[in-house]
């Protein structure tokens, strides 16, 4: 047997805390899941959070896992936590909602890692075929076309239907849940991957400081 | 002695401009710090060719002596200490799946303390992270360089890279000091042969131009009624320039000249940018950009800047300092 012919067992990674600013891209992210047979959502964090997930994952039919724990972690210390669902899961191939929150990205990178599997970024698009996943990435200024065979890591960036207003989620029966231990981590050694507590940034209100945030983005200039 | 490792992407047969900026960045950092500072290049090798991709896939930057010669000069005055070329028979497209084998030759000789990307650099996003990983490091995104004696490296959070440190980091760097050319193009050159191919698991099928829609840059979003303003419309231009970014919008405001006809967006197209600066208020739903600034109105939700007041004379002073940079 190839990896060509190995049934996809799909997970999706919706990280350890809600969107930002919108919940559009993280129900993106299980609609493209959902194109999958007997996808399962996962989230860990506070319960309110995964109340969130729960309920946005049931609405479009998928089976979801929480993780609940209080840790605040890096992006290789909550990969290890979905890794620890994945490997619970079987899973063979993880999306993750890339869109929804910034320190995703690396968490993609960071699964791949730990699950020994392919890695794509910045897929806007993607169908499964069978064995196979194709997928539209986007790299600058060009679209990409890939063909995924075998276990991989994918970042997604797909949006949903517009919501402006969504119900508050209630307490899910639905969601599976797994603590650290079951995932097989031991959340002592878990908590050398902790992120020190830090404020969250007020929006910058002056020029001069709003300034300092774009300077990182301006692009290098010719012949510097 | 530690190592610095700046990983250059290359434009054709000259290293790309955002990875030149983290070669500057990590040379400040290098001369702080007493290390020494590795530029590394992935390469084509023409005499090996990988049955993983068809042959039309991707630029193939060929490892031969007059390639190799002509980034050495540009790598020293950036201040490169050596140059590694890492040879691969893997087509050299911007995905870990086809450089990742012959990265990871790379960092497994240097075992370098410190790794620097350019953040606009076409590899970064695929190979920074998964670097990190790989190294277990701590990762900082869109750092820039500062400091007078000791240099650090300091991203917008206000995390820091500095010498004193315990473990590895990766960085990739969205701001550089102005270059220092430095004088001696006589630097050493190492060759590593790392075969092994690219990932088949990846296969990359084609390419082609990508939608506004799909941009992952820069880009500025402006409301149908900033865009009749001349003046306002004028100074989104200047800071379009400053930033590199595409300015969206809808019909209405293509109509009044600001946004050019193929970035005219329908109303709630979802974006996801790393940067958008919205002006006024935009019909786009600008909710996935990773880092989203306000002008003209005054914020919400995620907002990371928000500048109320005057749009035209804020843009313009806005522009101005970044101008000056």
């Amino acid at each position: 047997m190839t990896a060509r012919d190995t049934k996809l067992v799909v997970a999706v990674w919706l990280g350890n805390a809600p969107p930002v600013r919108s919940i559009r891209w993280l129900d993106g992210a299980l609609k493209a899941a959902a194109t999958f047979d007997g996808a399962t959502a996962v989230a860990a964090g506070e319960q309110t959070w995964l109340d969130l997930a729960a309920d946005r994952a049931t609405r479009l039919g998928l089976a979801c896992v929480g993780v609940p724990t209080d840790l605040s972690l890096d992006y290789l210390g909550w990969a290890q936590v979905m890794a620890g669902v994945a490997r619970h899961l079987a899973a063979t191939t993880i999306l993750v909602d890339e869109a929804s929150r910034p320190e995703r990205l690396a968490e993609v990178a960071a699964l791949a890692e730990l699950t020994d599997a392919a890695q794509l970024t910045h897929v806007v698009a993607l169908a499964p075929d069978a064995a196979t996943i194709h997928a539209s990435r986007a790299a600058g200024t060009t679209l990409q076309t890939v063909r995924i065979h075998g276990p991989a890591v994918i970042g997604v960036r797909i949006a949903g239907p517009p919501i402006d207003e969504y119900p508050t989620p209630t307490p899910s029966a639905s969601m599976r849940r797994l603590d650290l231990v079951a995932i097989g981590l031991d959340p002592a050694v878990l908590g050398h991957r902790a992120l020190p507590p830090r404020a969250s940034q007020p929006a910058r209100r002056s020029v001069d400081r709003v300034a300092d945030h774009l300077v990182v983005h301006i692009p290098p200039r010719k012949g510097a | 002695m530690a190592a610095v490792l700046v990983h250059i992407d290359l434009d054709g047969d000259q290293p790309n401009a955002s990875s030149m900026q983290a070669l500057t960045a990590g040379r400040a950092v290098a001369s702080s710090w007493g290390a020494t500072l590795y530029a590394a290049v992935i390469m084509h090798d023409a005499e090996h060719r990988s049955d993983a991709a068809p042959a039309r896939i991707g630029p193939r930057v060929p490892g031969d002596p007059k390639t190799i010669e002509a980034i050495r000069s540009p790598l020293a005055r950036g201040g490169a200490d050596k140059i590694v070329v890492a040879l691969t028979d893997a087509p050299i497209v911007p995905l870990w799946s086809a450089l990742g084998t012959a990265w990871q030759g790379v960092l497994d000789r240097l075992r370098p303390r410190l790794v620097v990307f350019g953040a606009d650099a076409p590899s970064a996003t695929e190979l920074g992270p998964r670097t990190g990983a790989r190294i277990g490091a701590r990762l900082f995104l869109r750092a820039r360089a500062t400091g007078t004696e000791e240099i650090e490296l300091r991203d917008r959070d206000g995390s820091y890279v500095r010498m004193s440190d315990s473990g590895a980091a990766v960085v990739l760097v969205g701001a550089a000091p102005r270059p220092e050319i430095h004088g001696d193009d006589d630097i050493d050159v190492m060759v590593l042969v790392l075969h092994g191919g690219a990932d088949p698991r990846i296969e990359l099928v084609s390419t082609a131009p990508a939608e506004l829609v799909h941009t992952t840059g820069t880009i500025i979003a402006i409301g149908d009624d900033a865009a009749s303003d001349p003046e306002i419309a004028q100074a989104t231009q200047r800071l379009a320039r400053v930033l590199g970014a595409h300015v969206v919008g809808s019909a209405c405001a293509a109509s009044a000249g600001v946004v050019a006809s193929g970035a005219v967006l329908e109303p709630g197209a979802p974006l996801a940018p790393e940067l958008c600066v919205s002006i006024g208020l935009p019909p786009i739903d600008l909710a996935g950009s990773t880092s989203l600034v306000r002008i003209g109105t005054a914020g919400g939700k995620g907002v990371d800047g928000a500048l109320t007041g005057p749009v035209a004379a804020n843009l313009g002073e806005l522009a101005r300092l970044l101008e000056d940079r």
